[in-house]
């Protein structure tokens, strides 16, 4: 088990600081925005002002992270499935629209994905291990891999999240290329993971993907029995509202992006809901089912006890 | 447990393919000249001479990408070849890249802002994921797939993610490194740095004014004990240490000592289990840009003190290639070891003033090289170093 000591989401919720989402959890409306925390207590102005929202949301819930453990991070694994996506749209309409040869190298420095764990590691002063994933809808899922591996290897205190960012661009981009079921977005969740369970019994078990799914049902089942279990032993299955599995009664069912809107780092979000969900309910399993891209498939099992 | 290097591909400006580019490190010819695009000729840059289609075309490669991951595809195809897709050994596939499918994403972008004919159905191929998954897709890989994205030191990491994966049981084999094409997002960027050499660039040179960028890509497969038990490949290398920290200096530059760069290279020793004596040769990250090669000479005069073993950058040849550096970079330790090369730091004259310290200078074989450790390091101040050994 890789226990989760703190947990922090910038989200349409009122989930930053709150002591426990679940059941404060709203279904989007359609003007709703992502709600943002009051980022000068955690960034000097004079950065504020140059970061995008993707790296605001990203180091903002890293440092409430820090601040939960007692120790700094010795290791840090960050999943991005765009990246900083309004500097590199910025960049590009510059270079495409001036003919100056002196451009300011802000938006292409903050252009690249991992200006994210950059800034985290920048803000935590820390020099650990600094690691970014971009694998799609799987982002979240390949970085939480990661944060396993390191736990693993006998890292004490591993930070793991996801960040990704709306720009209005991407609605040109709908339905073909990206979902358009809820509202396109921007959010972020981080999380402290360690192998003690001093301050905490709820945690990730077990992490899978998968690149060619063809039954996601089967491929569930045989995730779900390695670890000793059958679907009818889960509480919760969080997943979209297409998903393409049974689901047996008894078990509850949600579908997570209507929470989060859609957004490839919205499973972390979900493993968010997860943690919330098992800490206020008499419940031991709550299943992550993350298809936002046809084939792909990604499950997080998270446990109590 | 060892982790087996077993195959190696990689194409560059210097060669598209390992005979190639041993031929141009032996004959000091770079790869960097005036560029012959348009969003290149102003600038001197370690360019592949093939359009995407001709790219296509010239490896049969059934996959549609962008640069990017048409490149990937090349050199990933070259180091897989000779391998076999097994029941019974789990394979992926880990990829770093920078710009993903910006070659594209630029050129549709323009059409947009032009409103000339703008098709958003080509922006499926710049998500850096989706190019890894065409790679995979090309070499049949499903198992496991996954896209490193750290700037300049993404295939290094690759390679270490591959690494950590085998040691600890998740994959038997897997195929890792980086890519990245050349695009006019990439060049305006590091233009707008201002850290261009204008001319040919010198690496560790006390006059060294800056970089030139390249593309390419550069794979190399691992396998684990099990692994080659069942697949009977021949080891040609091994992989023994690796490491990634933070310099959490600037998000940009890197800090006078050089502190990142020491730790990784320190804990990659460690991990190997070997002392900085047995290094046999070093590839340095080596931009030339004044900054990185003065904070990487600290780093280097910090970890090895007095004994520097023999050090290059073959930047000078291939240009900056960006993500991808570390993969090609990988191969030309894999090709070091086997062959006991030590490869010329091209156009270098006089040392840096404050460190005095003289890269190697002519290309040299049957030299003893036994371990290789090599540097790549990214902005965000992400540093990360690997070492390669003999069997």
């Amino acid at each position: 088990m890789y226990y989760i000591h703190a947990i922090s989401s910038i989200s349409h919720q009122d989930s930053f600081r709150s002591e426990n989402i679940f059941d404060g959890l709203q279904i989007l409306g359609e003007k709703s925005e992502p709600i943002a925390p009051a980022y000068k207590e955690f960034i000097p102005p004079t950065s504020l002002r140059r970061l995008s929202p993707v790296l605001r949301m990203g180091l903002t819930a890293s440092i409430e992270c820090r601040k939960t453990v007692d120790n700094d991070f010795d290791a840090i694994s960050v999943g991005t499935a765009l990246g900083c996506l309004r500097d590199t749209e910025k960049f590009l309409t510059t270079i495409l629209t001036t003919t100056s040869d002196f451009l300011s190298p802000t938006a292409f420095i903050q252009s690249t994905h991992n200006t994210i764990g950059g800034q985290i590691s920048l803000g935590l002063g820390n020099h650990a291990y600094n690691m970014t994933h971009t694998q799609n809808n799987l982002s979240f899922e390949v970085a939480m891999i990661d944060a396993i591996l390191c736990v693993d290897e006998g890292k004490k205190n591993v930070l793991v999240g996801a960040a990704d960012e709306h720009i209005p661009f991407l609605e040109l981009l709908q339905p073909d290329l990206i979902s358009d079921k809820s509202p396109l977005t921007s959010g972020a969740s981080f999380f402290a993971i360690s192998s003690e369970n001093n301050k905490s019994n709820i945690g990730v078990k077990a992490v899978y993907t998968n690149f060619n799914t063809k039954d996601v049902e089967t491929s569930v089942r045989e995730f779900l029995a390695q670890q000793g279990l059958e679907i009818s032993d889960l509480d919760l299955v969080l997943s979209d509202d297409e998903t393409r599995m049974n689901i047996p009664a008894g078990v509850t069912s949600m579908n997570y992006l209507a929470y989060s809107g859609t957004h490839y780092s919205a499973p972390a979000f979900a493993v968010h809901i997860a943690h919330d969900y098992l800490a206020s309910k008499d419940a031991k399993y709550v299943l992550v089912v993350n298809e936002m891209c046809k084939g792909k498939l990604g499950l997080t099992l998270i446990q109590k006890g | 447990m060892k982790i087996h290097v077993t195959g190696y591909g990689l194409i560059s400006s210097i060669g598209y393919g390992a005979d190639d580019s041993i031929q141009s490190l032996r004959n000091e010819k770079t790869g960097i000249e005036r560029g012959r695009l348009a969003h290149s000729k102003k600038y001197n840059v370690g360019a592949i001479h093939l359009s995407n289609s001709e790219l296509k075309k010239r490896y049969n490669l059934s996959t549609d990408g962008s640069r990017t991951a048409l490149l990937g595809m090349v050199a990933a195809k070259q180091a897989f070849e000779g391998h076999a897709l097994l029941d019974d050994v789990r394979t992926g596939l880990i990829s770093g890249t920078s710009v993903g499918g910006m070659d594209i994403s630029e050129a549709e972008y323009k059409k947009y802002l032009d409103q000339d004919g703008h098709n958003p159905d080509n922006y499926k191929h710049h998500s850096s994921g989706v190019g890894s998954e065409q790679i995979a897709q090309e070499l049949g890989i499903s198992e496991f797939i996954n896209t490193i994205s750290t700037a300049c030191s993404s295939a290094t990491n690759a390679i270490m993610m591959g690494a950590r994966m085998i040691r600890n049981g998740s994959l038997d084999r897997v195929i890792v490194g980086g890519t990245d094409g050349l695009t006019a997002f990439t060049i305006a960027g590091f233009k707008s740095l201002m850290i261009f050499d204008d001319e040919w660039c010198k690496p560790f040179d006390e006059s060294r004014k800056g970089l030139n960028l390249g593309e390419g890509a550069g794979y190399i497969v691992l396998e684990s004990d099990k692994s080659i038990s069942i697949t009977k490949k021949e080891p040609l290398a091994v992989l023994s240490g690796w490491s990634n920290a933070s310099d959490a200096f600037h998000q940009t530059a890197s800090s006078p000592d050089g502190h990142g760069a020491q730790l990784s290279m320190e804990e990659a020793l460690n991990v190997a289990g070997l002392s900085a004596r047995d290094i046999d040769y070093i590839n340095a990250h080596g931009t030339a840009t004044p900054n990185n090669d003065l904070s990487e000479s600290q780093a280097i005069k910090g970890i090895f003190g007095d004994n520097i073993p023999p050090f290059s950058s073959t930047k000078s040849y291939t240009g900056h290639t960006l993500a991808a550096s570390g993969g090609i970079e990988a191969v030309f330790a894999i090709l070091a070891i086997r062959n006991g090369y030590l490869y010329p730091n091209l156009n270098f004259n006089k040392a840096i003033e404050e460190t005095g310290l003289i890269p190697q200078q002519s290309f040299e074989e049957n030299r003893t090289v036994k371990h290789v450790l090599s540097n790549s390091f990214g902005f965000g101040g992400n540093n990360s170093t690997i070492i390669l050994s003999a069997v």
